[in-house]
């Protein structure tokens, strides 16, 4: 035994805090570990899951999300040191694949975002706005007339489905056969029987994405496939299974996370209907600080998990190479000294510089979709059903929230209202159309504002 | 006042052109920001100081 083992013992031992976020009562226990964690040991360490060290406060998490000493690598072959990605623990299902850009570090990581980057910019964004509220009108056409709606299945799933597959240059139609895999592989526990089952769907979703990309590169046609199909990384074309993953991250990032968001959001505004109806009145004022908060409260991407790639020191703690480390951005967003009350919604919440989106170079690259298209669903809810009602026999929350907050269904009432256009089949098909026709999918550097001009 | 965003730290998180929308314009490429003036006037002194207070990465500095 060295003097090292000895101090990094002492550092654990000193620290350690029983720590599982897969475990069903967490999510009923959020706030006490929470609040304990913040009071005892915002850098703690936790034998679950193989061990690891879990950073709860906001200085702790701002901190390691920008440290040079911080890996995000997934050493899938072990030809380099061996790091495990951003999974704790492991996702043994996806073990085949990398998690795209988010499990890539420097040089690497910034070669292929730059790829990503100009088809999730803000402007290229807000070239998307009149097809996301034509899918939000159909979809919402579907139920207007009957007075129900399941806010997750209904609305919430389809329509940054719709949109992902767009951006990517998928043919739209096809987002049922994406949906079910991506959202069950998020909320069904790791233990769970249904693993397996939900492992075969994601590898014939797998299969679609290759199969896109192989058409992709024989008849090319606009959007994010394209872009990874035509790529060139240090003067090589890239693995097709790292392509792969890129695509996977960006549809496990597109999907889940803005439905979990939405879904919680009208959830808390049909309890609170007098903040609700504000909300609607002075949307001009507070939909931008009114969106930021609910993401700082309800944190879709909990957290990601880290690699320390080099022995270093915090506030006195000595964290070894190779120890694993959870950033919590959940946790973080409650640090009371970041966000006075933190556990109140505050509609106006000045100085909202939440973790929802993560910190550093692995910021959330949709995140501006995310936004949009949440804005976009909330203000035709709040539009066209202003008085619905969430019925807490119809709410189903995730059984696990260790990967994503989200919920499964969200049940509602309200007074029935017109349709407005056509239905969600036949919207779908005129979209895709004018996606095509329009060039919607090319990068914002193709044509720059002209795309915009010409909708 | 003078403000300056820090390109090394700005991830384009974009909360700074939503506090203060004439003072920070966003790469049409990235989202990241610059200040379309180091010089602050008076009438946006307090937006801007919201948006360095609202800079996830803290990377915008008041002089």
């Amino acid at each position: 035994m060295s003097v090292d083992d000895v101090v990094d013992d002492d550092s654990r031992k000193r620290n350690t805090y029983d720590f599982d976020r897969h475990a069903p009562e967490y999510r009923d226990n959020f706030l006490p570990i929470t609040e304990e964690m913040h009071a005892k040991c915002p850098m703690a360490w936790s034998d679950t899951h193989g061990g690891h060290w879990v950073a709860a406060g906001g200085r702790e998490v701002f901190t390691f999300a920008r440290s040079a000493d911080v890996s995000n690598d997934h050493d899938l072959k072990g030809t380099r040191r061996g790091y495990k990605g951003i999974a704790i623990p492991t996702m043994e299902r996806a073990s085949g694949v990398r998690g795209g850009i988010l499990e890539m570090d420097e040089p690497e990581h910034r070669e292929f975002r730059s790829l990503l980057n100009p088809y999730l910019s803000p402007a290229a964004v807000n070239r998307w706005i009149p097809f996301i509220d034509e899918v939000v009108r159909a979809s919402i056409d579907e139920r207007i007339e009957t007075g129900r709606i399941d806010f997750v299945d209904e609305l919430a799933n389809i329509v940054p489905a719709v949109l992902t597959l767009a951006m990517l240059g998928i043919p739209v139609k096809k987002w049922t056969i994406y949906n079910e895999p991506v959202h069950a592989a998020v909320y069904t526990p790791p233990d769970s029987p249904d693993i397996p089952r939900i492992g075969e769907l994601h590898r014939a979703m797998g299969l679609d994405l290759l199969t896109n990309l192989m058409e992709v590169r024989e008849n090319p046609r606009p959007g994010l496939v394209d872009a990874l199909a035509r790529a060139t990384v240090d003067g090589e074309t890239p693995d097709d299974m790292e392509l792969l993953g890129i695509l996977s991250l960006l549809i496990g990032g597109g999907f889940d996370t803005t439905t979990a968001l939405t879904a919680h959001s009208l959830e808390w505004l049909s309890q609170h209907p007098e903040e609700r109806d504000t909300l609607s009145r002075e949307r001009d004022t507070l939909l931008n600080s009114a969106t930021e908060e609910f993401l700082r409260y309800f944190a879709p991407a909990p957290g990601d998990g880290r690699t320390i790639s080099a022995d270093c020191e915090y506030d006195g703690i000595q964290l070894m190479e190779g120890d694993r480390l959870w950033l919590s951005w959940a946790m973080a967003n409650r640090d009371s000294s970041l966000f006075p009350e933190p556990n109140q919604i505050d509609l106006e919440r000045k100085g909202n510089r939440h973790f929802s989106f993560g910190l550093g170079i692995h910021r959330c690259i949709g995140s501006n979709v995310a936004r949009t298209v949440f804005k976009r669903m909330l203000v035709a809810v709040l539009d066209r059903m202003p008085d619905y009602r969430c019925d807490p026999e119809g709410t189903v929350h995730y059984d696990s929230i260790g990967v994503i907050q989200g919920m499964r269904h969200l049940l509602a009432t309200f007074t029935p209202g017109p349709r407005l256009g056509a239905g969600l089949d036949d919207t779908l098909e005129k979209l895709q159309l004018i996606t095509d026709e329009q060039g919607l999918a090319e990068p914002i550097t193709a044509r720059g504002k002209d795309a915009q001009a010409r909708g | 006042m003078e403000v300056k965003v820090d390109p090394e730290r700005c991830q384009g998180h974009t909360l700074c052109a939503m506090a203060a929308p004439d003072v920070f314009e966003l790469s049409d490429i990235d989202g990241h920001a610059s200040a379309v003036n180091e010089a602050v006037s008076a009438e946006h002194e307090e937006k801007v100081r919201e948006a360095a207070h609202s800079c996830p990465e803290q990377a915008i500095s008041l002089f």
